[in-house]
């Protein structure tokens, strides 16, 4: 059977990579060093496969359709379609399709649905952590684009039981291999709204706080917080996969630091596999 | 209601012009390119005058920051406009 190898959370703003040498120097220091510690953290955790949990922006789905959940089953997945990403040196991704195969098929005899997709681009929500992170090599890439850009969004809770399902899908795949988690985006920031460049730090380190308590206690602070604190913050919920999967424990900071330059709370987290 | 009303033409010019190739074709025939979409006058107006505030409410958050991007607004400029029109 297959095995559970730890969960990560890492932010992808674009303007990490867009307007990176305008980061003052002692931020960019700071990020680089998570970054890397969490690429370090994932090497040890060796994994066959990482599923990514990432929204689409706009990447490859439009309001003729786009899905609360899309899975991604390919054999191979497209880099990221922005110019600015170009530096990142996978225009092809490895998926896994037998085992993103297996998770939808255990989605939808758990009365989950979520829509499936044969080839996807990975935008910058997935592939800015992949390129930070400094692997040399990808482990096989299960894409799982959760919507927190368009409303209406999967429920908080919903997030959390796809962590839970997702570990149990993992643990019940045949063969013998080490699947790991990365949940990406977050924390707070606001895109096209009023908004846009503000930072929640009270909010970030109170989500923080609680992703160490309870997760009645974090998602009911949730609700109540994240519909003022910016369109962005809705990417918590990919964390939220991140903590299902671990079993709502085991929950490290690696680094917060809010950097204006890039107009978001910056935030990265491990989970221990337990 | 569970979700925003959107204005779907609008939405789909915005998401339509993350090619770099249809950017910058509208940026050098906006009209030929408005005339492929069943954009209203209002809205049509609303393009030509970059009336952020007219638009944010037609559409989602991240096409308009990216549309504004696209066609040159400065970051400081588009904010400025969100807040104040």
């Amino acid at each position: 059977m297959a095995s559970f190898a730890g969960a990560f959370a890492a932010s992808h703003g674009p303007l990490l990579i867009r307007e990176w040498e305008a980061v003052p120097r002692g931020e960019q220091s700071r990020l680089k060093n998570a970054f890397e510690e969490l690429g370090r953290r994932l090497k040890s955790a060796n994994p066959d496969a990482l599923i990514v949990v990432s929204p689409d922006h706009w990447s490859n789905f439009s309001l003729d359709n786009y899905p609360a959940v899309c899975l991604g089953v390919g054999a191979v997945n497209e880099g990221p379609p922005e110019p600015w990403m170009k530096g990142f040196a996978h225009r092809e991704i490895a998926g896994h399709p037998e085992l993103a195969l297996h998770i939808a098929g255990q989605a939808m005899r758990g009365g989950f649905e979520p829509s499936v997709s044969h080839r996807l681009k990975l935008d910058h929500g997935a592939c800015i952590p992949l390129w930070r992170m400094g692997l040399d090599t990808l482990p096989k890439i299960v894409p799982m684009l959760l919507n927190s850009i368009e409303p209406p969004m999967p429920s908080l809770r919903r997030c959390f039981d796809w962590g839970r399902l997702l570990r149990q899908s993992i643990e019940s795949y045949p063969e013998p291999i080490r699947v790991a988690i990365l949940g990406t985006g977050g924390l707070s920031h606001s895109i096209g709204e009023p908004t846009m460049g503000a930072i929640y730090e009270d909010f970030d380190h109170e989500t923080i706080r609680r992703f160490s308590s309870s997760e009645d206690s974090l998602l009911s602070y949730l609700e109540d917080e994240l519909p003022r604190r910016g369109n962005g913050s809705e990417e918590v919920r990919n964390w939220l996969v991140a903590h299902g999967a671990a079993g709502g424990r085991g929950f490290e900071l690696v680094d917060y630091l809010p950097v204006p330059t890039v107009i978001v709370g910056c935030g990265f987290a491990s989970w221990r596999a337990s | 209601m569970i979700g925003p009303m959107r204005d779907y033409w609008l939405c789909k010019l915005f998401y339509d012009l993350q090619s770099p190739a249809a950017v910058a074709e509208y940026r050098a025939e906006r009209d030929k390119v408005l005339d492929r979409y069943r954009i209203g006058a209002e809205v049509r107006k609303a393009l030509a005058e970059n009336d952020v505030p007219f638009l944010a409410q037609r559409t989602n958050a991240y096409l308009l920051r990216y549309y504004f991007f696209a066609t040159g607004m400065k970051d400081e400029e588009f904010k400025r406009r969100l807040r104040h029109g």
